[in-house]
């Protein structure tokens, strides 16, 4: 068992010195984020401006845009994140150094928790970035419910890493379009946009405490796609 | 019945082989006959029931009716998902191509009559509350299940590979059924218009599982035509290997090299 | 350009010492028995049985299309064979291979390697995969062997093809295997870097290892090896000692329609 951990760490470690080295990844990712949040904040300024004068148009602005600030960033997470894993298998296709992977006496559902950990940790580095921005940017009050804000985006984001670490195997191993592994992210990943997004306007715009059956949710969505992506994984290598 | 494609030795026994035809086949068997014939009856006859028989609803009107249609399909569309989820670990577990074309039958019968739930679902939707659509838990969970399903025909689409479109489709197939109970349960949280529980008249329950028999047939009908199909498909593709011309050759370079040395 | 340094070619074998004592020179490394592989249900290698004895430096050649890549790849464990039996050092191809993996090298055109990690960062990673007992020491063994120590902390994404190919070697060996496979190694390398893979292969032999050699140039390859196996639409149509055949009769084999 710690030898199988010690094992993982040493791929991650891989992937996050070769992603420290290359720098390529980590940039194009939180470049895109910032710019999502930015086009979409531009594009949601929809109400007319006899709404937005006074105190209460400014109020009513920045509560329609606070609720705008939780789906915008969920976009660009999604985006940010697909481009994410696609790039760290994309390490492991050139050159086929995924063949020296599984060359080696390592357990293949090892190499799938590596590659997860590692896109949690871009991912990561990328909410730290864009989170902000997107808080600046649309007024977006936290401090009503930080820690909530936090485990439930960390909840969500586990899961869809686990979807998309999985997936992105598949793409990357069949030479299928680029375009396609979004395609089949999204649909599976719905219901963490939906209870999230939901969880955070019950804390942030109508004030209700945390709701453990929706974070439930989150986290049996968590357990059983990285569960079955551990399972799957060797299935859907190819050299 | 019997053509040399059922003989190979990839054809599946019992109950399916039975239904297997060839598309044009001249003497067509007796079975898928009377089956369609079945079907089509059921449905004229359920039809006759809703506009003949059935009383309508008071609030909703003429448009209530969709309902009959609606929840059957739903059903059914669930369990096609079901069976492209167990085709899909059949084939994983045994590697046999029909399982393969199985799951991709179900899928396609899935996409169909989850577009008819939509469908259904938003006439109902601009009836009962004047729009074309709303997030409600129902509607958006039909949603989410199409472009589940509509995914897994677009990526196996996009393999050229057999064996390699079989084990991909299978692993989607599986995490595909393994999102519809969260899809399910994040759906709910969704605002909901639709009312909790109505009683219905027996009349209406009586009409409801009438129209669960011509969905039902029909659907268990279109995945075995459309397996059928695959099957050819596949049977036809394995056909064009030859063992003989190999092994002859294997043996004249034998002879030639063991003369030479 | 450092060319191989061949005192140190000595470094190549791991640190257990001199290899292969009499006692172990018969055992049959590979065993092959009715090997069958269907890809897209069509057969790709038919009825493939064979020996490897321990210590053999063994070719396989064959057009394009006719198995030699897929029964080494079957061979490295990357690829399942669809029916008959498969043994390394007479333990069963099944499903737990990580054991058989620890004592095989496959050395292919690709030079699996990571681009922006160095030769030795390469190398080191490698060994801690392997479990091998000092990484960094083997590493800096392993890449005097392959004359490349003073570009050691070079990104590989740098290298030309052929110094990548002596680092993919090098790769290859880091936990000293008894059976080396190379899958078409010369392909894409130029005269002197060719010439140091081929000493490079020879030396492997020299110092008892097994090598299974898949390659098209076929007197280079009859030059090197001593055994020559050519498949023809995946089933085994020679299977004679180097010195036995000539160039031509395999060319001809090899041509068949």
């Amino acid at each position: 068992m710690l030898y199988s951990l010690r094992q993982i760490f040493l791929l991650v470690g891989k992937d996050l010195r070769i992603e420290a080295r290359s720098r390529q990844t980590i940039g194009l990712v939180i470049v895109l984020g910032l710019l999502i949040v930015v086009v979409l904040g531009l594009g949601l300024q929809g109400q007319p401006a006899a709404d937005r004068s006074g105190m209460a148009g400014l109020e009513r602005q920045v509560n329609h845009a606070g609720f705008s600030a939780t789906a915008v960033l969920w976009v660009a997470y999604l985006f940010a994140g697909v481009l994410c894993f696609e790039k760290t298998m994309n390490v492991e296709r050139t050159d086929a150094a995924l063949a020296g992977l599984m060359l080696a006496p390592l357990d293949r559902g090892l190499i799938y928790f590596a590659k997860l950990i590692s896109n949690l940790v871009l991912i990561l580095a990328v909410a730290l970035v864009v989170t902000p921005a997107g808080v600046v940017f649309f007024n977006f009050d936290l401090s009503a419910g930080l820690g909530s804000f936090i485990m439930i985006v960390g909840a969500a984001v586990i899961g869809f890493a686990a979807v998309g670490t999985l997936f992105a195997a598949v793409v990357s191993s069949s030479r299928l379009q680029g375009g396609l592994l979004a395609m089949m992210i999204f649909p599976v990943s719905l219901p963490l946009v939906i209870v999230s997004s939901r969880m955070m306007t019950g804390i942030f715009l109508e004030a209700r405490p945390l709701e453990t059956s929706s974070l439930g949710i989150l986290i049996a969505f968590d357990a059983i796609f990285v569960a079955a992506g551990w399972l799957l994984f060797d299935l859907v290598l190819e050299v | 019945m019997s053509n040399s494609l059922t003989t190979s030795a990839n054809a599946p026994k019992g109950f399916v082989g039975v239904l297997d035809y060839t598309v044009g086949d001249q003497a067509a068997p007796v079975l898928p006959t009377v089956y369609w014939l079945m079907t089509f009856v059921a449905l004229a006859a359920a039809i006759v029931m809703v506009f003949a028989w059935t009383p309508e609803e008071r609030s909703m009107g003429l448009i209530q009716k969709i309902f009959y249609l609606h929840l059957p399909v739903a059903i059914n569309t669930f369990l096609a998902c079901l069976t492209v989820f167990i085709a899909s670990i059949g084939y994983l577990w045994q590697r046999r191509l029909w399982w393969d074309d199985l799951a991709a039958a179900a899928a396609k019968v899935a996409v169909v009559y989850c577009s008819v739930v939509l469908l259904t679902g938003m006439f109902w939707a601009r009836g009962a509350w004047g729009v074309w659509w709303l997030f409600s838990p129902r509607l958006t969970f039909s949603l989410v299940l199409w472009f589940l399903y509509v995914v897994y025909l677009l990526l196996r689409s996009g393999i050229d590979s057999g064996q390699r479109r079989a084990v991909i489709g299978a692993v989607y197939g599986i995490i595909a059924f393994l999102d519809v109970p969260l899809v399910w349960l994040s759906a709910r949280l969704m605002p909901d218009m639709h009312p909790g529980h109505v009683a219905l008249a027996p009349a209406m329950t009586l009409t409801l599982a009438v129209w669960f028999v011509p969905m039902t047939l029909l659907a268990v009908g279109l995945i075995v035509v459309r397996y059928g199909l695959n099957r050819q498909i596949t049977r036809s593709l394995a056909s064009s290997s030859s063992w003989d011309s190999a092994e002859s050759v294997a043996t004249r370079a034998m002879e030639t090299v063991g003369g030479a040395a | 350009m450092t060319s191989v340094n061949s005192d140190a070619l000595n470094a190549l074998n791991g640190p257990g010492g001199a290899v292969a004592t009499t006692a172990v020179a018969l055992e049959q490394v590979i065993q092959l028995c009715e090997l069958n592989k269907w890809i897209d249900q069509r057969p790709v290698l038919r009825r493939i049985s064979l020996e490897v004895p321990r210590g053999q430096f063994t070719a396989l050649l064959g057009a394009n299309g006719a198995g030699k890549s897929t029964l080494l790849r079957i061979l490295a464990t990357l690829l399942k064979p669809s029916s008959g039996q498969a043994f390394l050092f007479s333990q069963p191809l099944g499903r737990d291979t990580p054991s058989l993996r620890a004592r095989i090298g496959l050395v292919s055109h690709q030079s699996m390697l990571y681009r922006d990690l160095s030769a030795r960062e390469n190398l080191e990673f490698f060994g801690k995969l392997y479990g091998v007992a000092d990484p960094r020491q083997r590493a800096s063994q392993l890449l005097g062997a392959v004359g490349l120590l003073d570009r050691a902390d070079d990104a590989v994404g740098g290298f030309s093809r052929g110094m990548a190919q002596r680092v993919s070697i090098a790769r290859a060996l880091v936990h000293d295997p008894e059976l080396i496979f190379a899958d078409e190694p010369f392909a894409g390398l130029d005269a002197p870097s060719t010439r140091a893979v081929e000493v490079l292969l020879g030396r492997l032999h020299q110092l008892g290892k097994t090598v299974v050699l898949v390659n098209h140039d076929i007197e280079q390859t009859l030059r090197l090896v001593q055994r020559v196996i050519v498949l023809h639409k995946g089933a085994v149509a020679m299977d004679q000692p180097a010195g036995a055949v000539s160039g031509g009769r395999i060319l001809e084999l090899v041509s068949a329609g």
